[in-house]
């Protein structure tokens, strides 16, 4: 392909690149991104010289008054676009620039707009930067910079004449190489594509280096949160039914190599609930408290009404990204220790839930270790309980309800002995009398629960919930509902659960006076995700690949920066230690073998000592005379020669010998040429060799002038060709 | 040995020579690049946004990129220019330049070159679009030099705008290449040379040749023309003797040149050596036997190209000198080695005398001083 031809056609991709940047954004309305489309395809078309379509930016014959009303109305577009229609300058500018782009795809005829173009395409790129964190972004920019690359080095090799190319330059120009066209050809190619790939090696070095230092002086939050429900201070019963088939991802939850054993189920507490009014679940006291942190930015969380001592689980860290929600909440699982992140401060309510301060407009990454209450095996068998008076005043609470609830609680738990057996009977009554579905609709309800223990018999965690917190209740036992997450989708590629809307799930927290709250989860597993097909594996994979993107690009920090200088420094320190280990473990073996040896020595004679000198004399020996040809060619023409005769007069009697080893012996009458004569009679293969060192010799030694290094350098590289070859038919 | 002077200046050229080895410039495209640049960084650092910063390393990456490729374009390049023992001031000559690439693995891409001579980039017009690495390529460009005398080419620049034409990159090699520039010929008076022929007849100088009179009798030796044996006197002397014949024509012409001229005189001092060339060459066209004597330096009487081009380098380094200056003396030292009998016809160029009698030692046949050579190179 033409120079010329490959220039216009990696011009219109770098464009097409930007744009597709600012499509995927969902920046560009859709009848403008189809007029912008269909303009880059043809110009594009036009650029390969397809036939019908060759002449089509010639065509366009505007003149350029008409152009510079067509800009000033774009303009005006702006304005309005500005004031009336987006009534924000990023989408308008966005919208102009498009504009501009497609009018200066019309135009494209002078070097000039191609500048233009250039610098438009950057503006789009950089718009759709500032305009998404999503993955997708890693292949544009991979086109983008690759067609950058091309794009430049084509506009500047290119001579073809655009209308604007100066015409002293190339009539000042003398080509060396007229006879070679100016096509791609397959070194060119690989030349260019590998400039692309050390470009973006670079790119990804300098990335990570370049100090990340935010000024923010006209920065702008941007992105709609994610709505969910179920976690504010009132919740409805029903409202997470409403969220439960929306795949919309939540947040990604990491955990250490260590814990990946629980990749099975992982609850994510969110918000606890005490009070039940019938229909509604809400907080008691909406009273938060802020808690404080350490130097290193480490919250300690205290759950009021928590006892973590001596029966709690080993750690469990859990790294959480959180996408925007228009929640405050952060989730763990409980009961959450500590919680480390970039953020200015944390609050916790008395049942233990776990709040920012604000509602992120943007992603929250953060860190939760937390220690799972475990139940005492006491307490499993303890005949009866004696429950603190706040604990029995607060979560033994019940609304009016049918008498039938409780008949029913007694009915379950009739055959219980100890209160713990009765709970496990609720949840097994639960857990096996009930249908879950989706498909159940409360919201016109007046008795949700009795209608579901007694009518329906169907329904999901909310009912299963809410059902087991009022039977236990109205038996003595206190209990409270918990919504939160329980994540199931495990993505084997990243180490990670992926949480989903859909995985927005409610549960029952049991009080025991010397456990604590102690998790039970009434709902039947709904068999989802039993069945997982190689799509899905492959969804995983890409999930995982964004979870990376974002991790190691997107949320990429200067704490990153200083881990990063603290790892190379740990990993210098850990490298000079094993160095050093590895010399102080190899001079205590030289010297006790230097021990074994100087014993011997002195036990025996010192005849070994002159045996091994001897040996080593002779192996240096022995080295000299494998390389002394080397050696001999580094010295005639390296060093500065003080004998009478020149370097090539050296290296000519270096090749003569050579030739002598291979039979072909000089007679003294013969002159230099007359030598060469006979050599290219009796080794043919040898000849070429022969002559042209033999014409380098005649030259330096009777031309009276000292021949170059480059010279003799092509001569020594002779006289080891001669060296390899092999004389045949002697 | 070496005045203080020199050793200032060797030292200042090398100073220099290492200072501006490698030199690298903005391009205007390169200003608009960094200028994106700059602006991309400052968004980037106001929004904290980590794409941002990669777009600023992609910037980044590309002028690194640049400075690494367009470095290896220009290095490792070795040049040998060939050039013309003498060449003609006016007249273009034809000079050679041999480029290697000794890069291993890198080719070299849009090399252009310049000479330098005098601190100042001079362009040729040397474009080398593509350069394989471990290749030469041969370059040839016209040399036009004005004046006479001598041409120093210190240095070889070449400079590339590989890969993106962000950067201009410079890189300085020596390559000293001194180029003798001789007068300009120019067209004589027909007339001129015409009427100096005619009085030259009366000068020949018997030499020996193809020709019928008798010029001299030796003894055979092996490869004489047998046909030349005198057997006359091969009888005689019972040895064999042969006969040589005298050339028909014997006129032989000394051209001298004064260097003496007042700074006043400068001028006319060019045209008269430019006189001078034209007038030897005028007459080496027609076989003459000539001799040139430039202030202190002779010739020697001679013919043939080899001839010619010697004279042709003593007037392309002769110097001008002041009448009252200390080595004028000197350079009327020879004038007065002439003789007729070897000398031939004496044509004598003086564009400044004082009219007095010392000024000329020697009797010239044919005496041209200011105001003829004035004439006669009027139309120079």
């Amino acid at each position: 392909m033409p120079f010329d031809r490959a220039f216009r056609l990696s011009s219109l991709l770098l464009a097409a690149s930007a744009f597709g940047g600012l499509v995927l954004a969902q920046a560009v309305p859709s009848w403008l991104a189809a007029l912008t489309a269909t303009i880059l395809s043809l110009s594009v078309l036009a650029a390969m010289e397809i036939s019908f379509f060759a002449e089509f930016p010639a065509r366009i014959t505007v003149p350029a008054r008409l152009w510079n009303v067509l800009l000033i109305g774009a303009f005006l577009f702006f304005l309005v676009d500005l004031a009336a229609i987006s009534g924000d300058l990023l989408p308008a500018g966005i919208h102009f620039l498009t504009l501009l782009l497609s009018l200066k795809l019309l135009t494209l005829h002078q070097r000039v707009d191609y500048r233009h173009l250039f610098a438009i395409s950057l503006m789009a790129i950089l718009a759709s930067a500032a305009l998404t964190t999503e993955i997708w972004y890693v292949p544009i920019f991979l086109l983008y910079l690759l067609t950058t690359v091309w794009t430049l080095l084509l506009y500047h090799l290119c001579d073809v004449d655009l209308g604007a190319s100066p015409p002293a330059r190339s009539s000042s120009r003398q080509l060396a190489h007229e006879d070679q066209p100016r096509k791609i050809r397959a070194n060119f190619f690989w030349l260019t594509n590998g400039i692309a790939v050390l470009a973006f090696g670079l790119t990804v070095a300098i990335f990570f280096l370049l100090p990340r230092i935010g000024a923010g002086m006209w920065q702008k939050t941007r992105g709609d949160a994610l709505r969910t429900t179920g976690f504010s201070e009132r919740v409805d019963l029903g409202t997470i039914g409403a969220i439960k088939q929306d795949p919309q991802l939540v947040m990604r939850v990491e955990l250490p190599e260590s814990q990946q054993s629980r990749r099975d189920r992982l609850y994510l507490r969110g918000v606890a609930y005490d009070r039940y009014d019938g229909r509604s679940w809400n907080t008691g006291s909406p009273r938060r408290r802020n808690q404080g942190s350490t130097e290193d930015g480490i919250f300690s969380i205290i759950p009021l009404g928590s006892r973590l001592s001596g029966t709690v689980s080993a750690p469990i860290m859990q790294d959480i990204l959180l996408e925007p929600l228009d929640t405050a909440v952060l989730f763990s699982v409980p009961v959450a220790v500590t919680v480390t992140g970039e953020f200015p401060g944390v609050q916790t309510d008395n049942m233990g839930a776990i709040f920012l301060p604000f509602v992120s407009s943007a992603r929250t990454r953060y860190s939760v270790t937390s220690r799972e209450p475990l139940l005492l095996p006491a307490e499993q068998t303890a005949q009866r309980m004696d429950y603190p008076r706040g604990i029995q005043d607060r979560y033994l609470q019940l609304p009016e309800l049918s008498s039938q609830v409780a008949d029913l609680s007694h009915a379950v738990t009739r055959d219980a002995a100890t209160p713990y057996e009765r709970i496990m009977a609720v949840h097994q009554h639960l857990l096996q009398s009930y249908r879950y579905s989706l498909d159940v609709e409360t919201a016109s309800s007046a008795h949700p629960i009795e209608d579901f223990l007694f009518t329906r018999k169907t329904g999901y965690c909310e009912h299963y919930a809410t059902a087991m917190v009022l039977m236990l209740r109205t038996i003595g036992i206190p209990a409270r509902l918990v919504t939160g997450f329980l994540a199931t989708e495990w993505n084997e590629f990243g180490g990670y659960f992926t949480v989903r809307q859909r995985d927005a799930h409610a549960w029952v927290e049991v009080f025991f006076p010397r456990s604590g709250w102690i998790t039970f989860d009434p709902t039947p597993a709904t068999g989802a995700g039993a069945l997982r097909s190689r799509w899905e594996a492959l969804s995983r994979f890409s999930e995982s690949l964004r979870l990376h993107w974002d991790r190691v690009f997107i949320r990429y920090s200067v704490r990153d920066q200083f881990a990063m200088v603290h790892g190379v420094r740990e990993t210098g320190d850990a490298a000079r230690d094993r160095v050093r280990r590895w010399l102080t473990k190899m001079s205590v073996s030289v010297a006790s073998v230097l021990q074994t040896l100087a014993g011997n020595v002195r036990g025996i004679t010192l005849g070994y000592l002159h045996l091994f000198m001897g040996l080593a004399v002779l192996g240096t020996a022995l080295v000299v005379l494998l390389v002394r040809d080397r050696i001999g060619l580094w010295m005639a023409t390296c060093l500065p020669s003080s004998r009478k005769h020149p370097a090539i007069a050296q290296l000519y009697q270096r090749m003569l010998k050579v030739l002598e080893g291979q039979g072909v012996r000089k007679p003294p009458s013969a002159t230099p040429r007359e030598f060469v004569h006979e050599v290219e009679r009796c080794w043919q293969a040898a000849g070429p060799l022969v002559s042209d060192i033999t014409a380098c010799y005649c030259r330096g030694r009777f031309g009276g002038k000292r021949l170059s290094s480059e010279e003799l350098t092509r001569v020594t590289e002779q006289i080891t060709r001669l060296r390899r070859l092999t004389r045949t038919g002697r | 040995m070496k005045t203080l002077g020199d050793f200032a200046h060797v030292l200042r050229t090398r100073v220099l020579t290492f200072v501006t080895r490698r030199s690298i410039r903005l391009t205007s495209e390169g200003v608009r690049f960094l200028l994106f640049t700059i602006g991309i960084g400052i968004a980037a650092i106001n929004t904290g946004n980590n794409l941002f910063y990669l777009l600023l390393a992609l910037m980044l990456s590309l002028v690194v990129v640049s400075g690494l490729l367009s470095e290896q374009c220009v290095r490792k390049l070795t040049f040998h220019r060939h050039v013309p023992d003498l060449i003609m001031a006016n007249d273009p000559a034809m000079v050679s330049l041999s480029v290697t690439n000794r890069n291993r693995w890198f080719h070299g891409y849009s090399l252009r070159l310049f000479d330098v001579g005098g601190g100042q980039d001079l362009d040729r017009g040397l474009f080398i679009p593509y350069l394989e690495a471990r290749r030469s390529v041969l370059l040839s460009y016209p040399l036009l030099a004005t004046k006479r005398g001598r041409i120093t080419l210190e240095h070889l620049r070449a400079e590339t705008l590989f890969p993106f034409g962000l950067f201009l990159k410079r890189a300085l090699y020596p390559a000293e290449t001194t180029v003798l520039v001789g007068p300009p010929i120019k067209p004589l008076s027909l007339r001129f040379v015409e009427d100096l022929l005619s009085q030259g007849q009366g000068h020949p100088l018997p030499r020996r040749g193809h020709g019928t009179q008798l010029y001299n009798l030796r003894l055979y030796r092996p490869g004489d023309d047998s046909r030349s044996i005198h057997w006359m006197t091969t009888a005689r002397t019972a040895q064999l003797i042969v006969r040589e014949t005298e050339i028909e024509d014997q006129r032989r012409v000394t051209v001298v040149l004064s260097l003496l001229a007042p700074d006043h005189l400068d001028d006319l001092f060019e045209r008269t050596v430019t006189f001078t060339a034209s007038l030897l060459w005028q007459l080496s066209q027609r076989q003459y036997p000539l001799r040139l004597i430039v202030g202190a330096d002779d010739s020697g009487m001679g013919v043939g190209s080899d001839h010619l081009l010697h004279m042709m380098k003593a007037l392309a380094i002769c110097r001008r000198r002041s009448p009252n200056g200390k080595d004028s003396r000197a350079s009327r030292a020879r004038w007065g080695d002439l003789g007729h009998h070897e000398s031939g016809y004496i044509v004598a160029l003086c564009p400044w005398s004082n009219g007095g009698p010392q000024e000329h030692p020697f009797v010239a046949d044919r005496l041209l001083e200011g105001t003829q050579l004035e004439e006669l190179t009027r139309a120079f």
